[in-house]
């Protein structure tokens, strides 16, 4: 037996947990709150001429909440987050309950396929859609081609905006349902078909609620990214369609408002958290089966 | 068998014969490090932060065998970036920097570049006067006059438009782009300043407000506004806000729509124009696309310069980026340049070029640069973020 492992051995339980749990805390300390932090410091400063004077105010704060024009983007942002994360789960729900009844052994192979996008950066990502979706793409070309008007709808819209944020996000959802479902017993169908149920009846009262954990996390990991938003609109959204996130982004690059930028992010991240929140409220634990949370009551 | 598949177990032999083959190493390291610092001392790094396209590699590679150097490259999008990264104590880890317009002295006043020495830029000559004090002196420090950068591209911010769909007398006039009956085929770019600042020349133009004595007390800038001004050009942004197709992130973009006949009018640095021309001299089917430098309202420009860091204090190092200013300054690198990036040059290539490309690339046309308003800083960055963001909330 090695040392290191005797000296383990020796420790309480308490210590133990110090050890392992030590990294993790240290990492989440220099690369998320000390960030976070600055952050927070920097929206009580201002900015002038881009330059940061350490004058202690609220402004930055007043600024955001009352200003027309920050309001209006955040209600854009949470709209578009909303439309994106339900047609997230809409779509994916099909797709992740036919890989697991039909996928057979290539269930996991199509699963991967879903993540080969990620093998490519968001930017390329979305310019690639802008050669679907543009004036000039392949979806009006081809319409032009059968002596069709081009699809307006989807030329620097919003609702282009909201489709490339779908085709991003999809397969997170996707994947999170997929395994959801992947523990879920489809014997209890059977059995509820048994006593009568019909086949919609038994999704709605056995699979749903007893994959809604599933389907909150897919829900989850799409909006907040959604309403952080910030290259998917700048490329697809056109003149129209800036979002909180971009018009964040652009106070630490074009117009130098740092101080600006820092308070619309520590205002992101709160309405993030408060979406979190909000959704954890809405899972009960008890209902979906779920028995990660450490008891089974 | 080869040897490298012979293996067994570590035995007392091999572990002292590993640990003296270790000691050794470290022995051999330690013993002439003197020497092998000087070595590595020799190879004196130029490190050059800068816009991507200006990049030249094979001239870069023959200024490391001339000079024994090695030049290193950091990217940025925009000034403010670069700006940021100087600020953020890069003078240190930075030798040379770009920026263009007003940049320069902003970054002389701050102290993250030093002065240079022009005597010994002998490509210097080769530069046209309109670019060089007391022309144009936005390369010279403001008290003392001393040398602060060197020019090598510049340009406009001129209108790009579809001659097929826009006659030449309605581009004469900013209105073009602000035209209600051209919705749909307009666009302009997704930078703020310079949209703030080209509909000011026009709104100003409007309100006969530019002979008015200025906020500044200096001459008309489109960059220094009264707060009525501002309150003009946030409505006439918002009212081209809905005649947009969209604001283009990039060349390409507008290069697609503009060669698709779906935009018919842009403000851009003339680099759209010039690739479609090229296009069209290689046979490809492309609108008549043309380029007006400055609308009678006026217009903007800009000059991009090379400067040195104030992180440079070796004489040898300094001596260096000296003698790389006068080689990038060389006609036949400025020529590369001209057709890598598609911008014009501060240095007269004439000589190098056809008659095509004088017209082109605007070699004939330097003392137009005495209309244009330079890129600038705006009077207050705080209210013209204020006036874009209620532009693009509207």
């Amino acid at each position: 037996m090695s040392p290191l492992f005797q000296g383990w051995l020796k420790l309480s339980e308490s210590q133990r947990f110090l050890v392992v749990t030590a990294p993790v805390v240290l990492f989440l300390a220099l690369f998320f709150l000390v960030p976070l932090g600055s952050i927070l410091v920097v929206s009580f400063w201002r900015t002038e001429s881009y330059q940061l004077i350490t004058d202690w105010n609220l402004q930055n704060y007043i600024d955001v909440l009352t200003e027309p024009s920050y309001r209006t983007f955040m209600l854009r942002s949470v709209l578009t987050a909303l439309i994106v994360s339900l047609s997230c789960v809409a779509l994916a729900w099909p797709i992740a309950y036919f890989v697991i009844r039909h996928g057979g052994r290539y269930k996991l192979l199509l699963v991967v396929g879903l993540a080969v996008p990620f093998l490519t950066g968001i930017v390329l990502r979305v310019i690639a859609l802008q050669g679907v979706l543009g004036p000039i793409g392949l979806l009006n070309m081809g319409l032009m081609h059968l002596g069709l008007p081009p699809f307006e709808a989807l030329m620097y819209t919003k609702t282009a905006t909201v489709v490339g944020l779908v085709y991003l996000y999809l397969p997170f959802v996707t994947t999170a349902i997929y395994l959801s479902l992947l523990n879920f017993n489809f014997r209890l169908l059977d059995a509820a078909k048994v006593f009568g149920a019909g086949n919609m009846r038994a999704f709605w009262e056995i699979t749903w609620p007893l994959n809604w954990v599933g389907t909150v996390i897919g829900f989850a990991l799409t909006f907040v990214p959604s309403l952080a938003a910030s290259i998917t609109p700048r490329f697809l959204g056109g003149a129209d369609g800036t979002l909180f996130g971009m018009a964040m982004g652009s106070q630490f690059s074009a117009t130098g408002t740092w101080s600006l930028g820092a308070a619309m992010g520590v205002v992101l991240f709160f309405v993030a958290g408060l979406t979190l929140f909000t959704i954890s409220r809405l899972i009960d634990l008890k209902r979906s089966g779920f028995t990660g949370a450490g008891g089974r009551d | 068998m080869s040897k490298f598949t012979k293996t067994g177990a570590i035995t007392r032999r091999s572990m002292l014969k590993g640990s003296g083959t270790l000691a050794l190493a470290g022995a051999m390291s330690a013993l002439p490090s003197p020497f092998i610092r000087n070595a590595e001392a020799a190879t004196l790094e130029i490190r050059a932060l800068m816009w991507e396209p200006y990049v030249l590699p094979a001239m870069i590679a023959e200024f490391e065998a001339e000079h024994g150097v090695k030049f290193t490259t950091t990217f940025f999008d925009g000034n403010s970036e670069a700006y940021n990264k100087l600020k953020l104590g890069g003078t240190r880890d930075f030798d040379l920097a770009q920026a263009d317009g007003f940049w320069s002295r902003l970054y002389s006043r701050e102290g993250l570049i030093r002065d240079i020495d022009l005597s010994k830029i002998s490509s210097m000559d080769n530069v046209f006067p309109a670019f060089t004090a007391p022309e144009y002196e936005l390369l010279t420090e403001e008290t003392s006059g001393a040398a602060i950068g060197v020019p090598f591209c510049w340009g406009g911010y001129g209108i790009t438009y579809n001659a097929d769909e826009v006659s030449e007398e309605e581009v004469s006039s900013l209105g073009v782009l602000f035209d209600a009956e051209k919705a749909g085929h307009l666009s302009a770019s997704a930078r703020f300043e310079e949209n703030i600042a080209l509909a000011a020349i026009l709104v100003t133009a409007r309100m006969g407000t530019q002979g008015d004595p200025r906020p500044d007390g200096k001459p008309f800038n489109p960059y220094v506004l009264t707060d009525a001004e501002l309150d003009g050009v946030q409505a006439l942004l918002i009212e081209q806000k809905g005649l947009l197709m969209t604001r283009y992130q990039d060349l390409g973009t507008l290069n697609n729509l503009m060669r698709s006949g779906i935009v018919w009018a842009a403000p851009e640095f003339s680099q759209v124009f010039r690739q479609l021309q090229q296009l069209k001299r290689e046979g490809k089917r492309v609108p008549n696309i043309q380029h007006r430098l400055q609308a009678e309202e006026g217009g903007l420009g800009w000059i991009d310069s090379w400067m040195v860091t104030s992180g440079v204090e070796d004489s040898e190092k300094l001596e260096v980026c000296h003698r790389y200013l006068d080689t990038i300054l060389r006609p036949e690198h400025m020529k590369a340049i001209a057709d890598k990036a598609g911008t014009s040059t501060c240095v007269d290539i004439r000589d190098l070029s056809t008659e095509e490309e004088r017209e082109l690339f605007l070699m004939d046309r330097t003392a137009e640069l005495k209309g244009l308003h330079m890129f600038d800083q705006p009077s207050s960055p705080e209210k013209w973020e204020r006036v874009w963001s209620n532009m693009e909330a509207a």
